[in-house]
């Protein structure tokens, strides 16, 4: 790849190879500002019978080029580069998570140490963890190795020991492996690469361990070379680099791919990853994403700069949709709806979305159940990311005699709902409801936010396209990430703590874009109009025992941005408690949803099953 | 199971009330003339310890609820205790730097309680390490104490299912001598820079001297002792500490044991009547001093004397009726 | 565009199938070229290597790691019986000295003097691979198994669980929507691969297992039913490796639900073959519905062409579709109207629509996601 010249670039074309279909977005620099101007998208031709991803991806980028009337692909159907008048693009890039995308296997000496960190490093670099191997995974040694056997991973990461550490307990783990022999996904010819990230002194002996004429091993710095710091840049661009050469090289027709991009292709959520830490370093905020399918949710989180991401294998809203309930509870799905079903019926209809994932709700009902198993999908999958988002385990404390009564322990999580700044969505459910309103309050109610935060979703799922784009070209990632990328949805100011219902919660004023002023009771929910691209500024005096950012009772004053929702003021208090009885849950949840105009078009709900 | 214990407490009753008329024929031989005028009940029940025996119904009936409780498998809620959770990581932590664990169990013999509570706490450890497979050394300052410790970690590497884990060298007696052991042992501790150091027993002096050294050493650190001299120093230099009560509540929450469990949360609730009765007096105490006593002095009599005291259920009222009649 | 592509189940009354028949590890395999094979006839059979025990010979002898293999009394290879002496100490002056027994039969396969781990390996575990469909060997994969061909009629199912297994097919009840019931299910049945129309009961799948029925087939099943049979709630539809004792078939969905007349219609004519079966289904990347297999064999291939593939098509006008999603769930009607512009739902959503005109003769409109191409 040649040095790029970044000002005389003016024309950018970003594909992403999904499973099922190729996104093509074009990029063009209009009045010196980049903006993301055309889309395409064609069916991903991995799969027989084409075998072939350039095919997908010509389609796809001939769909953007005929819409923008400029010719991209030429007659032997490659990309056109560099871009002249009105032919071709300057630069490239492309994102894959075709053929389910980059599925690992991780081990590590201990679960919660050194095995967490690798975990984090394969999920950092946009893998999927199809099982994390240590030793006290409860597992015994012959079970760990009939385990490794059955998985076909595309790679398997291996760490364990901080340098100067255990070299048996990491020699143990590849004594685990070589009998193994487990089969890489692609095949059986291919060599199965295995990165050691481990303990510096037990690189000869895992060299002799697996040296082995099936395995590719690498070997990279140790990503916790002491346990009190995580090293997890070396591993991740191991994985990159495994990814390209060895799964990548054998996916048909990447080998042309790769050749036709300017920058390495990434695994899709390691480029949403990396496009969300631009954003958070770029302005300094805290954020959290999420992208909800069929069969997964990813979350994702820049915390004070340190990035974590998730992802929950069985949360989704078609394949997973019958595991959201079981691991849920029908009761806990059916908390959110605020008329009666049947229970019986219900639990047919979850199996029948699974059996059948494609279909798509028709009834109001049927919409209302959906995004009720959505919030508690996402629920589940925000819990799961605060569980593996924590400081690191197994860390020297420092106490004073201040601490005798409240002694932390370490490991906490670093997700502060307090903190969030911005709270980005996509995934279907979440993208394509048919009110910005329900998206807004799907992600309040799932995800709880405290203080002041700002909602908003990604318009056509550009981020990933993006997160290529920021390794090259930040600055035309970072202005099309923000004018075109996202659609604010607007912002939510939630008090923090419990009280009675009906009793004062806090007061507002608003200036700027709007004038409002009022005063909120506990279990309230008002929605102001604050349109696209307004901004106001709020004051708020939260009554004694609520927190709104500054601390219990203190008065906060934020700037705040409208979007096509505008300003959602939520007095119910965290964390957010439904009744138990079911007719009052019912009445509460009808109060919100008028509150928060969700379904304003839907006539009275007829009972399922009538 | 049920029956048993309802039995137990039955049988104490009975000895209570022996042991309370014992005291009251003693009570009645040194002079009162009313005692001699008591019927065959007053001759079982002394009762001036009626209060006494309430207590103990009541106390005794909670914990043996709460065993009740714990036994049907029902979750008994004990609170979280940091320095426990804290033992998985120590060890964590002792695995992945290839460093031993270093288990300290006091300087007392197996008699005290506290070095029976912290071998409790050595048989969760000892399990901890077989399953992460870490090394777990012991060096002990009582050759009862070594035998027990041996006894403990060889049953709890069995019960994590690696017997060929457990090394009883490791453990060992070093000299009855207090600072002898602890010069031995922080010697050790220079020298093998073990990643977790974990004291649970009974210190005196050597308290400072262990944990200031393997503090030195970046060791994470947990103690547990109910010696209230040694307690400032072990917070401060430890990473975590279990204090006094929290240590023995450690120990029955480790052994799941029903019974163990039970008599805890019984206890807790027998704290939290002493407590109650404390701050009513503190109040009544109070107010009697503002209000120039009225009321409030009665109270406070009533319970000091007798529902704290020895002056019986309403034995001034018996006392005084039967001197009437 | 007056047409769209949605998805379908293959039921075919003639079908070249075609399944290949993999060892897990290389292996031995047992037919050649040209065999005849029966569905139940092992084709390939190997051993997979035996389980692993690790000991930890540096504890239990107290010595450090890289003295281990002085002590032992075995090499690498060596077999070793249970309780047989493996290891045994120096000792001190000759005396002292301290003996392991080996606590697992096996070979041992690495002495480590890094560990002072002893891996011993347990016997092998024999794994053999049926020909699974009653046909013949076209190929021979050496050392690998071997693909097998056969004419058949061939249906896909929506839904199962349980594994492969073959038997004769046995019709239940006279309609393609009478439900199965247990009282239905005779002891005769035992080996048989049971079939019901509408939905299966709780008692019925119960009964089929008792009397000894390999499969049992129907259009439907209650969701509750399934959960109380399996023990457990199916969280993600990844099925085919539960030992039930019996496979479930269902081959339209959940509920009450009759099967296709063109389901039931092959199946009653086959009445009393021999069919291969499978409930495996994984509906993810990689889609696997289960399937029924009924092999020609002998016999002449069914002459009725009306009862042909209904895999992919396109949506026409006049078309039979089935309503895939509530609140139509399972309604069968045919295609009035395909309107171009997308509709906005009562959902509120905006879709794709086509018109359905039931067969009461009512005219509803349905997203295109929901329906699926039917034979009738």
């Amino acid at each position: 790849m040649t040095k790029i010249d970044l000002e005389s670039i003016n024309v950018i074309l970003a594909t992403d190879c999904g499973s099922t279909t190729t996104k093509a977005i074009l990029i063009q620099k209009i009045d010196g500002e980049y903006r993301q101007t055309h889309r395409g998208e064609a069916p991903t031709t991995v799969e027989k019978p084409f075998a072939n991803v350039t095919i997908g991806v010509a389609n796809s980028v001939t769909e953007v080029g005929e819409l923008a009337g400029r010719k991209l692909v030429s007659d032997e159907g490659t990309i056109i580069q560099p871009a002249s008048d009105n032919e071709g693009c300057d630069l490239y890039i492309s994102t894959s998570s075709a053929g389910g995308g980059l599925q690992m296997m991780v081990a590590g000496v201990i679960a919660e140490m050194t095995a967490a960190s690798a975990k984090r490093a394969a999920l950092g670099a946009g893998a999927i963890v199809m099982d994390v191997i240590s030793s006290n995974d409860k597992r015994r040694p012959h079970e760990q190795i009939q385990r490794i056997r059955e998985l076909r991973p595309d790679m398997i990461l291996v760490s364990g020991g901080t340098d100067g550490g255990t070299t048996e307990k990491v020699v143990e783990l590849a004594e685990l492996i070589a009998p193994a022999k487990p089969q890489p996904r692609f095949g059986s010819e291919y060599l199965m690469p295995v990165i050691y990230a481990g303990n510096k002194d037990a690189r000869g002996n895992i060299e002799d361990t697996l040296g082995i004429d099936w395995i590719d091993l690498a070997v990279v710095d140790n990503l916790r070379p002491v346990l009190e710091h995580e090293n997890l840049g070396p591993a991740r661009d191991k994985i990159h680099d495994v990814f390209l050469e060895h799964v990548m090289a054998h996916a048909p027709g990447y080998d042309m791919l790769m050749d036709w991009t300017d920058a390495p292709i990434m695994p899709t959520p390691g480029a949403v990853g990396d496009i969300l830490q631009t954003i958070a370093s770029q302005r300094g905020i805290n954020v959290v994403g999420v992208d909800i399918g069929g069969a997964t949710t990813d979350v994702f989180s820049v915390f004070n700069e340190t990035f974590n991401r998730t992802v929950s294998a069985n949360l989704g809203m078609s394949y997973s949709i019958s595991n959201v309930c079981a691991e849920a509870t029908l009761p806990n799905v059916l908390r959110w709806v605020h008329f009666d079903m049947d229970e019986r019926e219900l639990r047919n209809r979850v199996k029948n979305k699974m059996i059948r994932p494609t279909t798509i709700p028709q009834s109001h009902e049927a919409l209302v159940f959906e995004q009720a198993v959505a919030r508690e999908a996402l629920r589940l999958a925000y819990k799961q990311h605060k569980e593996f988002a924590t400081t690191l385990k197994g860390v020297q404390q420092q106490r004073t005699v201040g601490d005798t009564f409240s002694q932390q322990s370490s490991g906490q999580t670093i997700v502060n709902n307090m903190e969030l700044d911005l709270l980005v969505a996509s995934g279907g459910v979440l993208s394509h409801a048919p009110r910005m309103h329900q998206t807004a309050m799907l992600l309040i109610d799932a995800f709880e936010p405290e203080g002041v935060t700002t909602l908003a979703k990604d318009s056509i799922f550009m981020m990933p396209h993006l997160g290529v784009l920021s390794s090259v070209h930040p600055k035309a990632a970072g202005e099309v990430f923000e004018r075109d990328c996202l659609v604010f949805l607007g912002t939510c100011v939630a008090a923090k703590g419990l009280g009675k219902h009906g009793k004062p919660c806090f007061t507002y004023s608003i200036e700027g874009a709007i004038s409002a002023s009022g005063s909120l009771n506990f279990g309230d929910l008002e929605l102001l109009p604050l349109g696209q691209d307004e901004v106001a500024t709020i004051t708020c005096e939260p009554a004694k025992g609520y927190d709104l950012g500054e601390g219990p009772g203190k008065k906060v004053v934020r700037e705040v941005r409208g979007g096509t929702v505008g300003l959602i003021l939520d007095a119910r208090g965290r964390p957010l408690a439904l009744p138990d009885e079911r007719a009052a849950c019912q009445k509460t949840i009808e109060q919100w949803t008028e509150a928060l105009e969700l379904y304003p078009a839907a006539s009275a709900p007829e009972p399922v099953g009538a | 199971m049920l029956r048993r214990h309802w039995a137990m407490i039955l049988g104490l009753t009975t000895l209570f009330l022996a042991t309370g008329t014992a005291f009251a024929t003693a009570g009645g031989a040194t002079g009162s003339d009313v005692a001699h005028e008591w019927n065959l009940l007053e001759e079982l029940f002394n009762p001036k310890k009626t209060w006494l025996l309430i207590w103990f119904i009541l106390i005794s009936g909670v914990v043996v609820y709460y065993i009740r409780v714990a036994s049907s498998g029902k979750d008994l809620k004990v609170r979280e205790i940091a320095g426990l959770s804290a033992v998985d990581e120590a060890v964590g932590r002792a695995t992945e730097m290839g460093r031993p664990v270093l288990f300290i169990n006091g300087i007392l013999d197996i008699n005290d309680i506290q070095t029976l509570a912290g071998i409790t706490v050595l048989s969760r450890v000892a399990r901890t390490a077989a399953e992460y497979g870490a090394d777990l050394e012991v060096p002990t300052c009582r050759a009862l104490v070594m035998t027990t410790a041996r006894e403990t970690v060889q049953e709890a590497y069995l019960a994590a299912g690696r017997p060929d884990a457990y090394n009883e060298d490791r453990i060992y007696y070093l000299t009855d001598e207090q600072f002898g052991y602890v010069a031995g042992v922080t010697g050790t501790m220079v020298r093998d820079k073990p990643a977790a150091c974990i004291y649970m027993g009974a210190f005196y002096a050597e308290s400072l001297i262990l944990a200031e050294t393997g503090n030195h050493i970046g060791a994470i650190q947990v103690a547990g002792t109910a010696m209230p001299s040694q307690l400032p120093f072990f917070v401060a230099a430890c990473d975590y500490t279990l204090i006094g009560e929290e240590f023995f509540a450690a120990s029955a929450y480790l052994s799941g044991d029903p019974k163990q469990m039970g008599s805890l949360k019984g206890q807790d609730m027998g704290k939290l009547i002493g407590a109650f009765g404390i701050i009513l007096g503190v109040l009544m105490a109070t107010l009697s001093v503002l209000f120039g006593g009225g009321i409030f002095e009665t109270v406070l009599v009533y319970l000091s004397e007798y529902m704290f005291g020895d002056d019986g259920f309403l034995m001034t009222i018996i006392l005084m009726a039967g001197g009437g009649g | 565009m007056a047409h769209a592509y949605t998805p379908g189940l293959k039921v075919t009354s003639h079908m070249a199938y075609s399944v290949k028949r993999i060892l897990p590890i290389k292996g031995d395999v047992l037919v050649s070229v040209g065999d005849q094979v029966q569905a139940d006839q092992v084709v390939a059979e190997t051993s997979m290597p035996g389980d692993i025990y690790p000991m930890n010979l540096a504890n239990m002898l107290a010595v450090p790691p890289s003295d281990v293999a002085e002590c032992l009394l075995k090499k690498e290879g060596d077999s070793v019986d249970l309780d047989e002496p493996i290891a045994k100490t120096k000792g001190l002056f000759g005396m002292m000295k301290k003996t392991i027994q080996s606590k697992y039969t096996g070979t041992i396969e690495t002495i480590s003097n890094v560990t002072g781990q002893v891996i011993l390996r347990g016997a092998p575990i024999p794994v053999q691979v049926k020909a699974y469909v009653t046909g013949k060997v076209v190929e021979v994969l050496d050392g690998e198994g071997c693909v097998i061909d056969a004419d058949c009629s061939y249906m896909q199912g929506i839904f199962g669980v349980g594994g492969e297994t073959c038997g004769p097919i046995r019709m239940v009840g006279s309609a393609h929507d009478e439900p199965l019931e247990a009282s239905s299910i005779s002891e005769d049945m035992s080996g048989t691969i049971v079939v019901g129309g509408g939905r299966m009961t709780a008692a019925a799948i119960k009964k089929a297992r008792d009397v000894g029925a390999v499969a049992i087939v129907a259009g439907g099943i209650d969701d509750q039913d399934l959960r109380d049979f399996l023990g457990y709630d199916l969280g993600v539809a990844i099925t085919g490796s539960e030992k039930l004792g019996i496979t479930i078939v269902i081959t339209e969905g959940f509920g009450d639900i009759a099967m296709a007349r063109q389901t039931w219609g092959l199946l009653s004519s086959r009445e009393g073959r021999e069919a291969s079966i499978n409930g495996a289904t994984q509906i993810r990347a990689g889609v696997m519905r289960p399937e029924i297999i009924v092999p020609h064999g002998d016999a002449a291939p069914p002459t009725t062409s009306d009862l042909d593939s209904v895999e992919e098509g396109l949506l026409v006008e006049g078309r039979p579709v089935r309503i895939i999603r509530d609140p139509y769930f399972g309604v069968i009607g045919s295609v009035a109207g395909l309107p171009s512009e997308p509709q906005v739902l009562d959902s509120g959503s905006k879709a794709r629509v086509l018109e359905v005109k039931l067969d009461s003769g009512e005219s509803v409109v349905i997203p295109r996601a929901n329906v699926e191409l039917i034979e009738e």
